[in-house]
């Protein structure tokens, strides 16, 4: 009894927070577990079907889009943001020549709502009257002109185009952090081995800082794989299903067509799909945290 | 900690010591850097600098001149998404939502999640180390994969279309990655504070509220900062949750903005004027706080 009394007061504390992750989000996610072995239109009986939703899912080729856009996007926008905030790292804690304009330039994109940024660039891609065609058709480069966002063998670049542009500064300001926090004796005694600035680079910076390296592109892949926002605002999904991601597709599915059975189904391989990344990043590639 | 270290160090120093750069001195490879920095710098600001301006100019001049400066400055755009009299979209009621989410979610959040982070770092009580297990499980669980039961969910709570419902969803979704790192803080907090209360007959909720919460206010605002961000901009929750026109947040109302030519003459610069409405508070912000946004976001990727 005297245990009791003493562990009570923790558990008052850990109550508010466990209740509300237990409701919200523990017990969501086994709901959508079991939804995906059901159909169900939202209202009335629910129908166990077994596993017919995914072999379902197996033969729907706007699925199959959806899954292989996704991965386009967690492979192409994390690639291109994590590589160009490293070099945006290295050349700021280089201290080069307006190196505060550089970070806040970059930076300032982040902070952006998606939707607004979507919203933006989809102004500046449309066809008739958007920024990019006006400038081409007023310096003569007419066969360059394009439908950016209605053209299906463009649309998937220039919708992926917009998170790199709105997030490289992320990559940049974590990695900036982890360039800066290498000691400057390790420094000194690469400068007085006489490395040039690439040897630098690639045999002080990098590998120093490549747990961060290789958190921030997990967080990044991640952050691809759940991609929304801009594919509501830019495309729909469209056209012909060019730029449907996993994300959309799951809304389409249950909110706008109410399939909540088949809708699940499709969060349940998104869940998969996320949770295996992270779980690959913290089994394998993690590396040992470098001490200093 | 790298983010400590970022910030304590002299803002003008290089590291590396040594100011000459090796082949980004003298060679010719320099002038390449500086001309992607540059040209970089610029596609990175100019689109926000275009949707600024937009705000001020007709619809004429925004398409046909669209690098053209406004003529003059004037208010009328942003008070007619405001007001919404011509436009039907109610974007000062939408900004007032969001405000109202944002900072009820933080509240909320900070609250519950300092409380069990506390407890998780100080306390010693059966359940503790899987609890911890289960958070960092739970920061790799996409919230879409929620979205469907959720939905259900708040809905048989009838706080479907409720700022209330919004906010407790936000709240749980932003929970684990808080107490994570409040846990952190506070297992590094020195002890001798809280045990000179506790020999004074203080109770464990007395130490927490008079000496931990006090002592914390620079952490706690820390969390706040870094979660400001994802609150305000936040889409798929609200599309989700929020059917009624009047309970809309700003990200949802503009994503459901659609400038009718019909009822208004000049419609481009209102919608550019509802997207300044969302991004002019962020801007000033992160000016305010460009350390603390800095570190705060750079503490989750080290995690």
């Amino acid at each position: 009894m005297r245990g009791f009394r003493k562990v009570l007061p923790w558990y008052l504390f850990i109550a508010p927070a466990s209740l509300m992750l237990l409701t919200l989000m523990a017990y969501p996610l086994f709901d959508t577990l079991r939804l995906s072995l059901f159909k169900w239109g939202g209202l009335g009986p629910q129908t166990f079907i077994g596993l017919r939703n995914f072999s379902k899912l197996f033969g729907d080729e706007i699925f199959w889009r959806a899954l292989g856009n996704s991965f386009i996007f967690a492979i192409v926008v994390p690639f291109f943001t994590v590589s160009i905030g490293l070099f945006l790292g290295v050349a700021i804690s280089r201290r080069l020549r307006g190196w505060q304009v550089y970070r806040i330039a970059f930076f300032i994109p982040v902070m952006m709502s998606g939707v607004v940024v979507a919203t933006l660039w989809a102004n500046m891609f449309e066809f008739n009257h958007g920024l990019f065609n006006t400038v081409l058709r007023s310096i003569g480069l007419d066969p360059l002109v394009q439908n950016w966002l209605g053209d299906r063998n463009v649309a998937l670049i220039s919708v992926m185009l917009v998170p790199i542009w709105q997030s490289v500064g992320f990559p940049m300001i974590v990695l900036l952090a982890a360039i800066e926090g290498i000691p400057q004796d390790m420094h000194d005694a690469a400068t007085m081995d006489g490395v040039n600035e690439w040897q630098r680079i690639w045999g002080l910076i990098v590998p120093l800082i490549k747990p961060v390296l290789a958190s921030i592109t997990m967080l990044s892949i991640i952050g691809a794989m759940k991609v929304f926002d801009i594919v509501l605002v830019m495309t729909k999904g469209g056209p012909a299903f060019s730029t449907q991601v996993l994300g959309y597709y799951l809304f389409e599915t249950a909110f706008r067509s109410g399939y909540f059975g088949y809708g699940s189904a499709i969060a349940v391989v998104m869940f998969v799909v996320v949770f295996a990344i992270a779980y690959a990043y913290v089994r394998g590639v993690r590396i040992e945290s470098v001490e200093y | 900690m790298a983010a400590n270290r970022l910030a304590s160090r002299s803002e003008g120093s290089s590291v590396g010591g040594d100011r000459t750069f090796g082949w980004w001195a003298g060679s010719s490879l320099r002038p390449i850097i500086y001309g992607l920095l540059i040209v970089g710098a610029l596609v990175q600001v100019y689109p926000i600098f275009f949707l600024l301006m937009n705000t001020l100019k007709t619809d004429t001049q925004i398409l046909n001149t669209p690098f053209s400066l406004p003529t003059g400055f004037s208010m009328a755009p942003f008070i007619d998404v405001w007001t919404g009299d011509r436009t039907g979209m109610f974007f000062g009621r939408y900004f007032f939502n969001s405000v109202i989410v944002l900072a009820a979610t933080l509240v909320l959040m900070l609250a519950i999640s300092c409380l069990c982070g506390y407890a998780m770092a100080r306390g010693h009580f059966p359940g503790n180390g899987t609890l911890h297990q289960a958070l960092l499980l739970s920061l790799a669980v996409p919230a879409h994969a929620l979205a469907i039961p959720l939905y259900f969910f708040v809905g048989s709570l009838g706080l479907r279309n409720s700022l209330f419902g919004l906010t407790l969803v936000y709240a749980a979704l932003g929970a684990p990655f808080t107490i994570i790192l409040m846990r952190a803080y506070f297992m590094h907090m020195p002890l001798e504070l809280e045990e000179a209360a506790r020999i004074d007959g203080c109770g464990r909720l007395g130490v927490f509220l008079r000496i931990v919460m006090p002592i914390s206010r620079g952490p706690i605002a820390g969390m706040a900062i870094i979660n400001i961000n994802w609150i305000w901009s936040e889409l798929f929750f609200s599309l989700i949750l929020m059917n009624k026109a009047d309970v809309r947040t700003l990200p949802l109302a503009i994503a459901l903005y659609k400038p009718a030519p019909m009822t208004v003459e000049t419609v481009l610069a209102l919608q550019y004027a509802a997207m300044a409405l969302a991004t002019i508070p962020v801007l000033i912000l992160f000016f305010i706080f460009q350390r603390q946004i800095a570190s705060g976001m750079t503490m989750g990727a080290f995690k």
